[in-house]
């Protein structure tokens, strides 16, 4: 009797009231409030030419601006600290123009010469993961061997004007700029209190206080070139908070938003209809599948590959996966630049699967290894890999192991020749994706990161041509032809890209996940009451 | 005064019969296991959505957030947590029983130096030195096993055998019996297992019974904290947690596992219960 009272209990809790609180109504934006946020991780370091992980980095964007940054809701590049950018006709040279009158928090004037300190230091730095993305810059070889600080690519002109001078077009030039790391320095920041504690205020907002490990908490700056993107006054997140808990504190009015929402809180919001709208969803710039090397049998026949990605069943996946994935015909998401989206992904088809199979040669299967990682949901899409290739005839058996052992053994052509893959892209272009992914170049003996070992001559000339045509029309095109070999030659089980889900309380507006940076609040608002409280419903 | 006797009888009796009922079901469903604990099953598990389904003819209760019968898994996690206990209680209780024995028997400083050892292991709050052991017998790399869990219980909980059986033990050596057995030169050894042991049975199986009704309790704790046997196995703690964050949409993912730990615990300490009832009788019969 007790059971059913208290399931009746929580059953009759169920229909939900929706949100506590409302927007009160302004119609245009307003400035002011505080915002509270939380991630699952912790904030490891404030220096933008070290900090390479979600919540790192999500911290400083809010408080450092590069020349360029990206819009509002999608990955088109637009002005930031410089006012307008020159590029010469053969793509080599990149000449950048400040705006007027530009200051730190301080009051300090932000000069060309501080941008080329900041890209000369992460160039310098060993520790930094950004250097390699300057290599293209002319004398950036000479600093990243340590031979010399100072890049002769890298050229202040005057107090406004930096130029960059490059060895080779690269398409990809003005995204690399958009990433914190190259965010102005003065020469006083690099001597005083170091960097990871708190970086130099170039953007929006400054540091007031970072308790590591819980919490940090940022202020709305003085002298900012842009208010509308410093609407909020104050910006708290809180560090390492999981999931569930960070949605229990979005209810009970202690988040504004909650992110990654966990399979049940994400489906019951989605059927709350006073709920549902405050709910925000973006493919992120990741791809998951499976690999194969293309240099092993079975994998050496194309029509193998192609039987593998027939027999997956993809809506299974995304079910299995509660709706946070949509499935792919390749490794670039919707949204993404050069994506051919005209390209369905392979359809489920056990039929034709065993006929290719048969026509390959294989008229009973086979036997084959899948290595995966030891985490739920790794072990979720083997098992359903499982059945899907056991229902046309392919035995398959699963090994688990950690991420590091998973990461080092499918850089080598010796490692498994049958593994789940994954790749997140640095920055929104094809060229953080197809090139490392699919180009032979990035074939080794050791830290492959062409994964299945393709080689396509075809392909490899696109991708080539694709790096340094800075006709963006022609471009996308080369990318779309990419996309259709890769698609036909199938090196991979094509699998799914992640989405962001995040769901903020009605007051918050503005806001919209970017397909780049999370939890980027910086073009958001608060609508709260006259006496900047929130409004209840 | 007799009417009064024999209702108290007819209550231990009843307490130590419902407890016996319920120890036999959990082991018969722990033994028999129905469905397939493992399997998942994501087409016929899993609502169209991808969430676990509630209650029904199929699986009586329902299915976890992997498609797998909530009811297989409570019947696999009865097997984990009963064979859990089960090692551990023997365990504690031979620590326990040797320790108790011989300090209440020898007395003197080897009484006070074994008091004292377990005075010191009941200082540690026992949910903190169990984790403390879970975690440190994690690291030396036993972690395929349920040998970990094992071990913490069973050094985390032999000091209440210990007292309890030392004080008994204390009383019998300055029996009759005791000495007589001396006096006619039976070594210590045979007086302890001889005269002291089957003397104090009656006692060690009611705080046996107690004991393994806390380890039921803490090996549901431990699993909670993952600390517990490792997966895939399942145990009716981990379940809890891997259900916890679908009390709204799936509240049986958490209901099924509670209700299982508490039913189980309960039957643990009615049988006790009535166990130490019936040896209280046996007592006052044989008088």
């Amino acid at each position: 009797m007790k059971t059913l009272a208290l399931i009746a209990l929580i059953a009759a809790c169920s229909p939900d009231r929706g949100p506590r609180w409302r927007e009160a109504g302004a119609t245009t934006p307003r400035a002011g409030g505080t915002l509270r946020i939380a991630s699952q991780t912790a904030i490891t370091t404030l220096d933008p030419a070290v900090a390479y992980d979600e919540t790192s980095i999500a911290a400083i964007h809010m408080m450092v601006d590069g020349l360029v940054g990206y819009a509002v809701d999608s990955t088109a590049v637009e002005p930031r600290l410089a006012e307008r950018w020159d590029i010469s006709p053969d793509g080599l040279t990149y000449r950048f123009t400040l705006r007027a009158g530009l200051t730190y928090a301080d009051g300090k004037r932000i000069v060309a010469r501080d941008f080329e300190r900041a890209l000369e230091r992460a160039l310098a730095m060993k520790d930094s993961p950004y250097g390699s993305h300057l290599a293209g810059v002319a004398g950036a070889q000479a600093v990243l061997e340590g031979k010399t600080t100072d890049c002769t690519g890298i050229v202040t002109i005057d107090d406004r004007t930096l130029e960059l001078r490059l060895t080779a077009p690269n398409a990809a030039m003005l995204y690399e700029l958009a990433m914190p790391f190259a965010a102005p320095l003065t020469e006083e920041s690099l001597a005083g209190a170091p960097l990871r504690r708190g970086p130099l205020p170039s953007g929006p907002y400054e540091l007031v206080e970072w308790d590591e490990g819980r919490r940090i908490e940022l202020v709305r700056r003085a002298h900012y070139h842009d208010p509308t993107r410093q609407r909020i006054e104050r910006i708290v997140l809180l560090e390492n908070v999981p999931r569930d808990l960070q949605f229990m504190m979005f209810e009970r009015g202690e988040l504004d938003a909650a992110e990654r929402l966990t399979a049940s809180d994400l489906r019951w919001i989605q059927q709350q209809p006073a709920w549902a709208p405050h709910l925000k969803t973006r493919a992120l710039m990741n791809a998951f599948g499976s690999r194969m090397n293309v240099r092993e049998k079975p994998f050496d026949d194309k029509r193998v590959r192609q039987a593998m990605n027939y027999a997956v069943d993809k809506q299974r996946i995304v079910k299995l996966l509660t709706g946070t994935a949509v499935s792919s015909h390749g490794v670039l998401a919707p949204g993404a630049f050069g994506r051919d989206d005209t390209i369905a992904p392979y359809p489920h088809d056990p039929a034709k699967a065993r006929a290719l199979l048969a026509e390959a040669g294989y008229p009973d299967g086979f036997s084959l290894d899948y290595m995966t990682l030891a985490d739920e949901e790794a072990e979720k899409l083997a098992v359903s890999l499982k059945a899907d290739l056991a229902a046309v005839g392919i035995d398959m058996s699963i090994t688990q192991v950690t991420f590091s052992a998973f990461a080092d053994a499918i850089s080598k052509p010796t490692g498994p020749k049958f593994s789940i893959v994954t790749w997140v892209g640095d920055f929104p272009d094809p060229l953080s994706l197809l090139d490392p992914l699919f180009h032979s170049r990035y074939i080794a003996e050791e830290n492959a990161t062409n994964f299945s070992f393709f080689k396509n001559t075809e392909l490899d000339g696109i991708l080539d041509a694709a790096r340094g045509e800075t006709d963006l029309a022609k471009r996308a095109a080369l990318y779309k032809r990419a996309e259709r070999i890769l698609y036909d030659e199938a090196p991979w089980i094509w699998g799914y890209h992640q989405l962001m889900t995040e769901v903020t309380h009605p007051y918050v507006r503005g806001y919209q996940p970017h397909p780049i940076w999370v939890r980027d609040y910086t073009p958001a608002w608060l609508d709260l009451g006259a006496d900047g409280e929130r409004v209840e419903r | 005064m007799l009417a009064c006797v024999s209702r108290v009888r007819r209550e231990t009796r009843r307490s130590a019969l419902i407890g016996a009922i319920l120890v036999v079901v959990l082991v018969g469903l722990g033994v028999i296991t129905p469905g397939d604990p493992h399997t998942l099953e994501v087409d016929r598990g899993l609502s169209e959505l991808g969430l676990p389904l509630p209650p029904s003819a199929d699986s009586p209760l329902g299915t976890d957030h992997l498609g797998r019968d909530v009811l297989a898994r409570i019947a696999a996690g009865a097997s984990t947590s009963l064979g859990v206990a089960t090692l551990a209680t023997l365990l504690a209780l031979s620590i326990g029983v040797a320790v108790g024995l011989i300090a209440g028997y020898a007395g003197g400083w080897v009484d006070r130096v074994l008091m004292r050892t377990v005075d010191l292991v009941l200082a540690f709050p026992f949910l903190l030195l169990a984790i403390l052991l879970a975690s440190l017998l994690r690291e030396s790399g036993l972690t395929t096993s349920s040998a970990p869990v094992v071990l913490t219980l069973a050094l985390a909980g032999w000091t209440t055998m210990a007292r309890v059986i030392r004080t008994k033990t204390m009383t019998l050596a300055r029996s009759e019996l005791v000495i007589a057995a001396r006096a006619i030169g039976a070594s210590p050894l045979r007086i302890v297992v001889r005269h002291l042991l089957p003397n104090v049975a009656s006692v060690v199986v009611v705080v046996a019974v107690l004991g393994f009704a806390q380890n039921i309790l803490a090996e549901s704790v431990l699993s909670y904290l993952g600390l517990g046997p490792p997966p895939p196995d399942p145990t009716w703690g981990r379940m809890l947690y891997e259900g916890r964050t679908f009390y709204r949409t799936a509240p049986h993912l958490v209901l099924a596992p509670g209700l299982a730990i508490v039913i189980a615990v309960i039957a643990f300490n009615l049988l006790a219960e009535g166990l130490r009832g019936l040896v209280a009788e046996d007592r006052a019969d044989y008088r």
